[in-house]
Parts: structure tokens; sequence; C-alpha cells
């Protein structure tokens, strides 16, 4: 079997993946990709791209499998488990249903919030600074429609304030649950150490720096990140890093729900 | 006495995923049938079981678990009977990854105009009035928001339009997928079966002109299948409504295009024609 896991900077989603791979101990071989410049559209060698193009996340980490391109970070993240040394979900059915729940909680509200708030504050100066030609070469292999109208929509600068406020308050509504499930005592979100605190950390980390306010006097939320930080596999995933700052670093994320 | 108790609306798209699941795990369990055009699940007996107000629901002794597709991957790990989840990491990644593609990209595009022409005609009946006070008893903002836009057809041409075509989009893709396999994302039936034929089942009926057995035969010939389990004879045996005739829809052995007009497109307020 041949695989290869491609991944942005370690935040976010790529982050996610990186720290289950490190827990995982699966030797699989690793690829970085510049998400921004739009190199995930670009893989060679692919033969089936389904999740590649068409997949929910957005600009997020792929692994190849026999040419088969695979998306969702969570979903890598069980993979590398599952296929690996097996820690990191809940053997009871009801506590993996938990996890499974809070990772839907953070990939479905939280994330596209983030990625949202990410991309305006990091992303769209670098991509308003390229030529039209440059963007229509950067977005020519983005096969589905509504991902390559959330990076047009970027370049513009199109944020309507509505969405700034609902995002800034999705974040903050995270990191209150998070300092609220960790106010009994517990290490972790769920259980033991779980995809869910790699999940949630991918997605919270770089956000202590954009909206500074939603993790004011979360003590709980502090120490948690300090914990979490503190675990060898997490070093290493954050290792990979090639920016100095890579909470700093987004691409278009997830869509952001069409329903309100 | 079943320590399960399954609260749900019709045997259709959300509801209908962990009612199948049970079924064909052969759990025993205690059905609660809440209808949803009476806003059953804003009164007060279903929020003391889900404060959230949304439907599916699941007991199970004291456990209460939300959320279609996660109470399906509990229902497979918690109770003996067929595996639905096959055993390669592989196969369950690709799973779940048309688990969420269904669920949150092509899904909600179906939910709009199933919205938009069955949910929000019948909901008027009611009169504003009561209308309101039943929006307003619901927990969550972002559903309100929603029951909103369907109740009284907010919806946009823009936003038809797009979910217009992701259901083209997405019927092809499935197409596409059935061709390589038997099943939808593995080699044996699994979840993804259960989710998409939940989505999709009344597919020849809502889209005549995109799936029937000239344009999609890898989806006709996956639906039949599907459809000639008992488990699926079990389930639509719980509904109580017209809707769970459009499944017999898949007795034919053979059905033709037919033009865009005799789909959802005619059906407005004609819950025969509900895609979703």
């Amino acid at each position: 079997m041949s695989a290869i896991l491609y991944y942005g900077e370690p935040n976010g989603a790529s982050f996610t993946v990186l720290a289950a791979l490190e827990e995982s101990r699966l030797n699989i071989e690793t690829r970085y990709l510049d998400l921004l410049s739009g190199a995930r559209h670009r893989i060679v060698g692919l033969t089936d791209r389904v999740a590649l193009d068409m997949g929910v996340e957005g600009e997020g980490p792929v692994l190849v499998i026999n040419g088969e391109a695979m998306t969702e970070s969570v979903f890598i993240a069980q993979y590398l488990d599952e296929a690996g040394a097996g820690h990191m979900q809940p053997k009871d059915a009801h506590t993996h249903w938990q996890m499974l729940m809070w990772c839907r909680r953070v990939t479905e509200r939280a994330a596209p919030a983030a990625a949202f708030l990410g991309c305006r504050s990091n992303a769209h100066t670098k991509l308003a600074a390229i030529s039209e030609a440059a963007f229509a070469d950067l977005t020519a292999h983005i096969v589905s429609p509504d991902l390559k109208a959330r990076w047009e929509a970027l370049r513009r600068g199109d944020f309507q304030q509505a969405q700034e406020e609902d995002s800034i308050a999705k974040i903050s509504d995270l990191a209150a649950l998070c300092n609220t499930q960790l106010g009994d005592g517990r290490d972790w979100l769920i259980g033991d150490y779980s995809i869910a605190d790699l999940v949630t950390y991918g997605w919270l980390a770089g956000m202590r720096g954009i909206v500074p306010d939603a993790f004011a006097d979360r003590s709980k939320l502090a120490v948690w990140f300090a914990r979490v930080e503190a675990r060898p596999s997490v070093q290493r995933a954050l290792a990979h890093a090639i920016a100095a700052h890579p909470g700093q670093h987004w691409a278009p994320g997830p869509e952001i729900n069409r329903w309100g | 006495m079943s320590d399960v108790t399954l609260y749900h609306w019709e045997p259709n798209a959300n509801s209908g995923k962990p009612m199948l699941a049970l079924m064909e795990k052969g759990v025993k369990f205690e059905s609660q049938y809440l209808d949803m055009l009476n806003f059953d699940q804003h009164k007060p007996d279903y929020l003391a079981v889900n404060p959230q107000g949304t439907i599916p629901a699941m007991t199970h002794g004291d456990n209460v678990l939300v959320e279609s597709t996660a109470i399906m991957e509990y229902v497979d790990e918690a109770f003996p009977g067929p595996s639905l989840m096959p055993a390669d990491p592989r196969d369950r990644l690709r799973i779940r990854w048309w688990m969420k593609f269904m669920d949150q990209w092509l899904g909600p595009s179906f939910s709009m105009f199933g919205w938009k022409y069955f949910v929000g005609p019948a909901a008027r009946q009611k009169g504003e009035a009561e209308l309101e006070a039943a929006i307003n008893r619901i927990p969550l903002p972002e559903r309100q928001i929603a029951w909103r836009k369907a109740v009284y057809g907010l919806f946009s041409d823009e936003e038809m339009a797009e979910s217009g075509r992701r259901i083209g989009v997405g019927i092809k893709m499935l197409e596409a997928e059935l061709v390589k396999r038997d099943w939808l994302a593995s080699d044996q039936y699994s979840l993804a079966d259960i989710n998409g034929f939940n989505l999709a089942y009344a597919l020849p009926l809502s889209q005549p002109h995109l799936s029937n057995d000239e344009l999609t035969p890898n989806i006709m010939r996956w639906l039949r299948k599907i459809y000639a389990r008992q488990a699926v004879k079990d389930c639509w045996a719980l509904g109580r409504t017209d809707m769970v005739k459009r499944v017999e829809i898949l007795e034919q052995d053979y059905i033709p295009p037919k033009p865009e007009s005799e789909g959802i497109a005619k059906g407005i307020g004609d819950k025969e024609n509900l895609a979703r």
C-alpha cells in the first residue's frame, strides 16, 4: 500500500491529522502543501479525486492511498488511529458517540467561524496582492464551484459584519463550552486523550491571537492548552511548521451553514 | 420491554436512518412517533427527553443520543448483530466521507426543496398566531431561522438555484461512485447505504429528469437492492402518512426518464412529490 499524507501548516485541520499521525505510530510519508497557493489542487498522480474536489472541509489535509485522495481531517484522524496504535478513540460506544458529537460541534460550528476569522485576518491581504492572472491560475484546478466561490470572496474581502459577529460568537461559545467541560477537573475533553482534543486544539489555538477576548478568564481552558502542547506527539506535529507562527496561516475552510 | 426508545417522524431522511439501522441490527425498540408538522418535537414532553427539540433522538437505558448519523454509529457499536461498518479503516474513512457529504452538502439541498414545497405549505395551514407560538418554542436559534424560512417561503431564488445545482452534481457523483462497487463506498452493505437510501429513495419521483433507469442505472440498481431488504419493509411499516407510499416506486422494473415538470417542480404543496 502506498500512502502519503499531505498537510498544510500545523493549524486547523492539518494540525489534527499531523498530531493523529504522531500518536498512531504509523510510518506514512508526509508532504507539505502551501494551501494558500492552491497547491492542494495541483497534487499529481491522483487516480481518484472525488473527495479532494468535493470535500466539505475546504482547504485541508489530504491522505492519498494508492492514488485515491481522501479528505476530512476528523475521518483521516480516525483512519490513522484505526490503522495504527488505536488509542485515540473511546472503546465504549456511548463515550465514542460523545467524542463524535464533540468533533461535529467543533467542525460544523467553530471551524467555519475560525476559517472565516483567520482568513480575514491573515489570508485576504496575501490573495489581494496577487494579479488577476495569477489568481485565475491558482483557482483553475478547483472543481467545486462553492469552494471556488469562497476563494473569490476571500480575495475580494467580502466579509459581512453579521458573519464576523456570528463567527466571533461561535469561537467564544466553544471556548466557554471547553472551559465548562473541563470544570469538573478532568484532564481531557471526552474520556481519555482523544481526537476530540486534537480537533479542538487545531481550530482554537490560532484563535487566541485573533479573538483574545474569547479566551479571557477561561483558566481551565488555558491549562488544557498547555497540557495538550506538552505532549511529545503534539510537539512533533507542531515541528512540521514551515512558518514561524502556524496559527496565523489560514485558507478557505468549511462552508458557513447555508440554513443560517 | 426494550430499554431502547427511538423518537422519530416518518421513515425518511434523518428519522429513517436510525430506524433502519436498528432494524438491520435486529434491535428491539419502542417506537415513539412525533408528528413533525404538528410541532410535536417542540412540546414539553419531548423537550424533557431532547432539550434541543431535534428529531430523531434515542434513549438507551439512561443515555440520550441525538444526531441521526452519530446515533447510527452508536447503534452499530453498542449492539450485537450484523456489522454495518467494514473492518478495513480505508473503507470506514470512505463511508464516513460519504455520510458527511450527504449530511452536510447534498442533504440540505434536498431539504430546501422539501421544506419550500411541502413543510412550509403544510405548516402554514395552522394560521400565523399558532405558527409564531410554535416557532418561538424552538430551542435552537438556527432552527428557528430555518423554520421561519420554510414556513414563510423565504428561500431566495439564488438559494434554490444553488440547491438545484448541488442536487444535479450529487446525483452524478452518486451514480459514478456506484459504478465502482455494488454498495456505496465499500464492498459491504453499511451505514453509508442506510444513510444514502434515506436520502435518495424517492429520487425517481422528485427528480425524474435526473434519476431514472436510463440516466442513473446504478443508482436504480442500488435503491432496488436495498428496498428488497426485510428491514426496509419493517421500517417503512412504521410510517403513518402517505409519504411511505413513495418508496413503492422502486417496485417498478423500469423507470423511464420523465420531464422535470413531473417532479417536485410541479408539486408545490403536493406531498407526494417531496424529495426529502
